[in-house]
């Protein structure tokens, strides 16, 4: 099995096989499965993804129970339609797409969690981008998921992915770094490419806080996705620029992993401190739940 | 090297209903895990939790998440939003005790689930923690006078009976994969033993090992 950066980039040199390929070969060795199958099974996480996008973005939109969230990736589709955006269409769909996708996680819809549910929105928000951007085939898409997951085995066997163990960080942190890799390779960047797009990716979100207001995966969760997937469009170009993180991949996941270790529990999705813990964010969570459940905690 | 992660899938999936992946979907495979070792319904349900899972459990759907996967359904079950209602209806209690101390398996997303079947006296307790992505360890395991304590990552799997019955088990696994550590329990009841697996089983191979050791538990 993989187990950094290093071993992955340098057999991907060795082989002279791109990295989705290494980690389906991982995959069928570990599990016994065929590759038809494990191919198969990485179409069905693809095609509940863009369930997600879809169904989010579409009539009012869909919004959870306490209606905390919902409507906003609507809101984004029409505006991106109507005026100018200033940070240009591809990175608002990017966005929509993101926000579509966490605001069905947060009603309670059907999600594919990559790598987790709070942080299901990143890859789906850039994979559904890149597929009009560079007229990507299903094929291709499913590569994709590929690398991106063989990086996500690596951040999650290291560092963890847990916002309860290392912050928002390791979960949107880590989504961000893993769509970063996997666009730089779809791009035609080097595997070495890869590893700087991972590496500036957790860098410029090092130390992120997981803070949900009244413990919900609703806010800041929906729209720390979007800049999730901003974070990995602008580090894989970065990386396909030739900018390189000067810091070597593996060493900023070990950061990552003691900066989440350090993070005191209150930032920890205990919802006791961050936004959670904010005038309006202690007035939502009374509201939803009652003084009650406050006072106990 | 025992790693946490071992598939492509534990990164990309599981495909469940939200919110989150470690409150709900986790949540959801520690009651499997229960399920699994109890192999009956219960009568009476006790979940404890701790730490993130006692502040946050209300609003991540934990309660029905963790119900569902005692139930047996999966996480993208549809019927996992409503697993309360429908263990009540069965006329299982439910009870749910936020903890205020620290997770004693060391975990911030911690649940302890008792079950109890008050019609044959069978109880079991199981102590397992959510750790990221729906990925989950179990550190504890109290069954028919064992008290099992495994370091935590899965697969686990748990065989009744002498060292000497053993050995066409370990004969069997050898063939499939390699097993990270074996330990042995006592209670009056005779012996047990813990595998812990370097790669997940597929269902077809587990069959097989059930068909000479009946009772073995595979988590």
């Amino acid at each position: 099995m993989y187990m950094s950066v290093a071993e992955l980039v340098d057999a991907a040199k060795k082989t002279k096989k791109p990295i989705y390929e290494l980690v389906i070969e991982q995959e069928m060795d570990t599990s016994h499965n065929t590759r038809e199958e494990i191919w198969d099974a990485m179409g069905r996480n693809l095609d509940i993804m863009a369930a997600a996008v879809k169904k989010g973005a579409e009539g009012e939109g869909v919004f959870s129970k306490t209606g905390l969230t919902g409507g906003e990736a609507v809101k984004i589709k029409n505006y991106r339609s109507a005026k100018k955006t200033l940070s240009g269409d591809l990175m608002m769909q990017a966005v929509q797409n993101a926000v579509s996708t966490n605001e069905v996680n947060s009603s309670m819809g059907v999600i594919c969690a990559t790598p987790t549910a709070g942080s299901s929105g990143t890859l789906p928000g850039v994979i559904f981008t890149l597929k009009d951007r560079l007229d990507l085939t299903r094929d291709q898409m499913i590569q994709f998921l590929f690398t991106a997951g063989g990086f996500g085995m690596v951040l999650a066997n290291n560092a963890g992915i847990a916002g309860a163990t290392g912050g928002c960080q390791a979960e949107v942190g880590s989504a961000s770094a893993m769509g970063a890799a996997a666009a730089v390779e779809l791009a035609g960047g080097t595997p070495e490419q890869s590893a700087e797009a991972l590496a500036m990716a957790i860098s410029n979100l090092l130390g992120l806080v997981c803070d949900p207001v009244a413990g919900l995966v609703e806010l800041p969760c929906v729209k720390r996705n979007a800049i999730g997937v901003g974070n990995a469009l602008i580090s894989a170009d970065m990386a396909l620029a030739g900018c390189t993180n000067k810091i070597p991949a593996d060493e900023v996941v070990a950061a990552m992993d003691k900066v989440g270790k350090g993070l005191p529990s209150t930032l920890r999705e205990t919802g006791l401190g961050g936004l959670a813990a904010t005038p309006t964010g202690v007035r939502m969570k009374e509201k939803i739940f009652g003084k009650a459940v406050d006072a106990k905690a | 090297m025992t790693v946490n992660y071992k598939s492509v899938f534990d990164i990309i999936g599981p495909i469940m209903i939200g919110p989150s992946s470690s409150h709900t979907a986790g949540a959801c495979a520690i009651g499997r895990a229960a399920n699994s070792i109890f192999q009956e319904t219960p009568t009476d349900i006790v979940v404890h939790y701790y730490e993130s899972f006692a502040q946050t459990h209300k609003g991540h759907g934990t309660d029905y998440a963790i119900i569902s996967g005692i139930l047996g359904f999966e996480p993208d079950d549809s019927r996992v939003p409503y697993a309360i209602g429908l263990a009540r209806d069965q006329g299982i209690n439910i009870t749910f005790i936020e903890e205020p101390e620290d997770s004693p398996i060391n975990h911030p997303n911690t649940a302890i689930i008792e079950l109890t079947n008050s019609k044959d006296g069978k109880k079991v307790t199981v102590a397992g923690c959510s750790i990221g992505g729906g990925t989950i360890e179990i550190r504890g395991i109290k069954m028919n006078g064992f008290d099992i304590k495994p370091k935590g990552p899965l697969p686990i799997l748990l065989v009744p009976g002498s060292e000497v019955d053993q050995q066409n088990v370990t004969d069997q696994l050898t063939a499939l994969t390699k097993v990270n550590e074996k330990k042995q329990y006592q209670s009056a009841k005779g012996d047990l033993f813990e595998y812990d697996l370097d790669r997940r089983l597929k269902p077809e191979e587990v069959k097989e090992l059930a068909k000479n050791n009946t009772n073995l538990v595979y988590l």
